[in-house]
């Protein structure tokens, strides 16, 4: 009997666990057949332009998707150790590096953003219009906050090739240059707080403008360079290092983007009424 | 800070409104609890008796550890989890990774310590009486732990609240060992972090009151059963 | 036919050692006392009696057999009321039907319940459904001795039942264990203080001072400081400046206990001749109860701050006219008085 009474306990979560479960299987989530997962980095989730995308790209193969969004040094690492099938990431340095080691194959370019310099409308350190090299080393000279991501993403990455563009070396412990090690927005937030400078994608940049009721403590400074492009490749994981990879699934997803179906869309896009990407796909 | 205020409304939206993506979070994120929870208790409470009952050697270095694992880092845990499940892991084959069960697994890495440690504390601290009681009234090794556990559900209970808590909240597991897929792994914390990193600081306070009213779902069932027993 | 035989027991706690008994036998239906003070071993003897622990040395036999704790051959016979009642979280009914239920044996349960409650003098209607924590503490020590005698017990151990309970429960327990005796030949064997109930009830009163038995009558213990005396002999002064000797002790002992089994009582200024190695005591009577047996009489005596017990003969004290109040002088021999 007392048993009885213990058994009571647990059955009370078994149920509840027990019928969740139910619930939930009966719910979205069970999609069965083909699934693809990939690691893509959180600019192209955070902007919803996955979930604007994959659907037409299920309809058309059968292929189901899942994306984890994450840092790209986390993504290339998740298909490093064959936890994804796909990647969709912005760093070409270590896309490539990537590849070179036999991790992933046929990187394709898909498409482009670009990164903004921005920085509080007094512009103390007179940037505005220059071309970013010369920004970068008016910003080192003049010792004005710059608010870096300090994250090594894709972002922190851009900035630190940025730096060594205008021969400066990279800073780290100078009392102007704040590390925030957290994501873009939140950073952009810190650089209004501080009223500094600090290099954005311009999708955060967007988002940021219209939390901000189009009053930005921040603006665009710096845009336009040739450098300050961001280069989004797709890369299957290649199956000769990961033998449980789709890659069959991985390269139609490929293809697909390149296709002009997928750039057609892409070119589409638009965040808060403003167009983000650009598609660039390298055609087969 | 208005978005507090919008937190509110929007929350009140997400729930009447039936939101598809809300409801599966939250079913993601009972589902991965209510496993961990069933697992932690059913392996738990045993060894939280035999911890808190019986005397052997190393004990006390036993104790310590288990009490040292009450401050396991969650994104520690989702880390080491990650390791054991990623397709290249030891446990890679069993197909875990970026699934419910597998947040599961290291939920209940995360509670276990918990239930461990108060449910021994709690058999430590019955009154010695009860073990004479128990035997001079004829109950037999299997009875006498039945028995003594029964007489502290009350602490049990409150083992299950505290881990109840821990587990409902975490988000460094759901992260890691989850990968935050929408529809499939994104739970209540992972889509809190999502929405804060997006700026949409307005839906991060809503999803964390609906977090909150769960908790408070389930706490208020805890007590009906405290009151019951 | 006897329920136990304890042969050479000797049991310790760590290094401590806590008690040390020869030969000790209890017949079954009997029932015996133990008395002595807090710390004698009245507690430890009953847990072992209880098979609740194993002596550390020799042997007990129940019903001729040796059994170890949890052993099925004792488990549902013997039964110990332990000194704190303590109850089970959950309502009186389910306390008291407990033994039953982990014996499986629960047919009309509910009136067997209703029975033993009403056993210990607690009304079943308004009782079974009550709280474990909406009792008095003499009706949760009631409970809980109900839920021994539901048991029908072969041997019903209690450890002070009535310490700490008001009269009117202390009345009810001891006729509920009385009754268990006369209805189903329970053997009891029962550590209390109350003298009356002992002397008037039991059949044998067996007397433990620091884990030790005293035949005829309860030790009394008596610590130093000692000074040194005449002969070789060691002194105590005792409040009132009378001179209690003693004999010299073996390293380490220290406490020096009489055994009043080889005292001599008469009345003051009718002393026997006096030997040279005898000494005298006076004390006042306290307390007189006479025995079951309707032969023996325990007489408590008090010599300033010390209290002696001893067991005399009826015919003796109708000749000496002993009763309270009365001084008496005790002869003794230093050397009969033992160290530990």
């Amino acid at each position: 009997m007392i048993m009885g009474r213990i058994l009571i306990l647990f059955v009370f979560f078994a149920l509840l666990s027990g019928s969740l479960i139910l619930t939930a299987s009966s719910g979205k989530a069970g999609e069965t057949g083909r699934k693809l997962l990939m690691a893509t980095t959180t600019s192209t989730d955070n902007t919803s332009l996955l979930d604007y995308l994959m659907p037409s790209f299920t309809t058309k193969t059968g292929i189901g998707i899942q994306w984890i969004s994450t840092g790209t040094g986390k993504a290339l690492k998740l298909g490093e150790n064959c936890d994804v099938d796909v990647l969709l990431v912005h760093a070409p340095q270590a896309e490539i590096a990537f590849v070179n080691k036999g991790y992933g194959m046929e990187r394709r370019k898909i498409m482009y953003n670009d990164f903004v310099l921005i920085g509080p409308s007094e512009d103390p350190a007179n940037i505005k219009g220059r071309r970013v090299s010369e920004a970068m080393q008016a910003i080192g000279s003049s010792a004005d906050a710059f608010v870096s991501r300090g994250d090594n993403s894709g972002t922190n990455k851009k900035e630190r090739t940025l730096w060594k563009l205008a021969h400066m070396p990279i800073p780290d412990q100078e009392t102007w240059y704040k590390q925030s090690g957290q994501g873009m927005l939140a950073t952009i937030h810190v650089a209004a707080e501080l009223k500094g400078y600090t290099l954005t994608d311009r999708g955060t940049y967007i988002k940021y403008e219209s939390v901000a009721d189009n009053m930005p403590a921040l603006n665009i400074l710096v845009e336009g360079d040739e450098v300050l492009l961001n280069q989004y490749s797709v890369i299957p994981v290649n199956p000769k290092h990961c033998s449980g990879v789709k890659y069959k699934d991985a390269k139609a997803l490929s293809a697909w983007l390149a296709g002009p179906e997928a750039q057609g869309l892409i070119r589409e896009f638009k965040l808060l009424g403003k167009h983000l990407f650009i598609p660039n796909a390298d055609q087969e | 800070m208005d978005f507090i205020q919008e937190g509110f409304t929007q929350a009140y939206t997400l729930l009447r409104s039936l939101d598809p993506a809300t409801y599966s979070a939250i079913s993601s994120t009972l589902r991965a609890s209510g496993l961990a929870m069933a697992a932690s208790l059913l392996l738990g409470i045993p060894l939280g008796y035999l911890l808190g009952y019986f005397d052997f050697r190393f004990k006390k270095q036993i104790r310590i550890i288990v009490d040292t694992l009450l401050a396991l880092p969650t994104v520690f845990i989702g880390l080491v989890i990650y390791a054991l499940l990623s397709r290249n892991g030891p446990f890679g084959e069993a197909g875990l990774l970026f699934t419910i069960p597998g947040i599961a697994i290291g939920q209940t890495l995360l509670s276990l310590p918990i239930i461990i440690a108060l449910t021994a504390t709690a058999v430590e601290a019955a009154d010695r009486n009860l073990h004479i009681t128990l035997m001079s009234l004829g109950a037999n090794s299997r009875k006498i732990a039945a028995s003594t556990l029964w007489e502290v559900r009350l602490g049990i209970l409150a083992a299950a609240v505290t881990a109840t808590g821990r587990v409902l909240t975490e988000v460094g597991i759901s992260l890691m060992v989850g990968g935050n897929i929408k529809w499939h792994t994104r739970t209540i914390t992972t889509a809190i972090a999502l929405e804060t990193s997006k700026g949409e600081f307005g839906m991060g306070i809503a999803l964390g009151l609906v977090l909150l009213l769960i908790a408070l779902t389930v706490n208020i069932s805890l007590a009906g059963l405290r009151r019951r027993i | 036919m006897s329920v136990y035989q304890l042969k050479d027991i000797d049991h310790y706690y760590g290094d401590k050692q806590v008690l040390s008994i020869e030969n000790v036998t209890i017949p079954a239906a009997s029932i015996t006392g133990l008395v002595g003070p807090n710390g004698s071993g009245k507690s430890t003897l009953l847990k072992l009696l209880a098979f609740l622990e194993e002596a550390t040395y020799g042997a007990i036999l129940f019903n001729g057999q040796k059994v170890v704790p949890l052993s099925d051959k004792v488990r549902f016979k013997v039964t110990l009321l332990a000194q704190e009642p303590y109850l089970m979280r959950r309502s009186v009914f389910d306390n008291v039907a407990y033994g039953l239920k982990i014996r499986r044996d629960t047919k009309n349960l509910k009136a067997r319940v209703g029975e033993a409650l009403a056993q210990v003098g607690l009304d079943p209607q308004s009782f079974s459904r009550r709280k474990w924590s909406a009792l008095s503490g003499g009706e949760t020590q009631r409970v809980a001795l109900a839920a021994r005698l539901i048991l029908k017990p072969e041997v019903l151990l209690l450890d002070e039942p009535t310490a700490s309970v008001d009269s009117h429960s202390a009345r009810l327990i001891k006729q509920a264990s009385l009754k268990a005796r006369e209805e189903w030949g329970t053997t009891l064997v029962v550590a209390t203080h109350d003298w009356q109930w002992l002397y008037e009830t039991c059949d044998t009163v067996l007397h433990l001072l620091h884990g030790r038995l005293f035949k005829g009558g309860l030790g009394c213990t008596v610590y130093g400081p000692w000074r040194i005396g005449q002969r070789d002999l060691l002194q105590k002064e005792l409040e009132d400046g009378q001179v209690l000797v003693v004999p010299r002790p073996e390293e380490g002992k220290e406490m020096a206990v009489i055994n009043p089994s080889k005292l001599k009582i008469t009345l003051p200024g009718r002393d026997p001749l006096l030997k040279w190695n005898i000494d005298t005591l006076y004390g006042i009577v306290t307390r007189l109860f006479l025995e079951r047996n309707g032969d023996t009489v325990q007489t408590a005596i008090k010599v300033a701050e010390l209290v002696i017990t001893i067991r005399l003969q009826r015919d003796k004290v109708e000749k000496l006219k002993l009763s309270p109040g009365q001084k008496v002088s005790i002869a003794y021999d230093p050397r009969d008085i033992e160290w530990f």
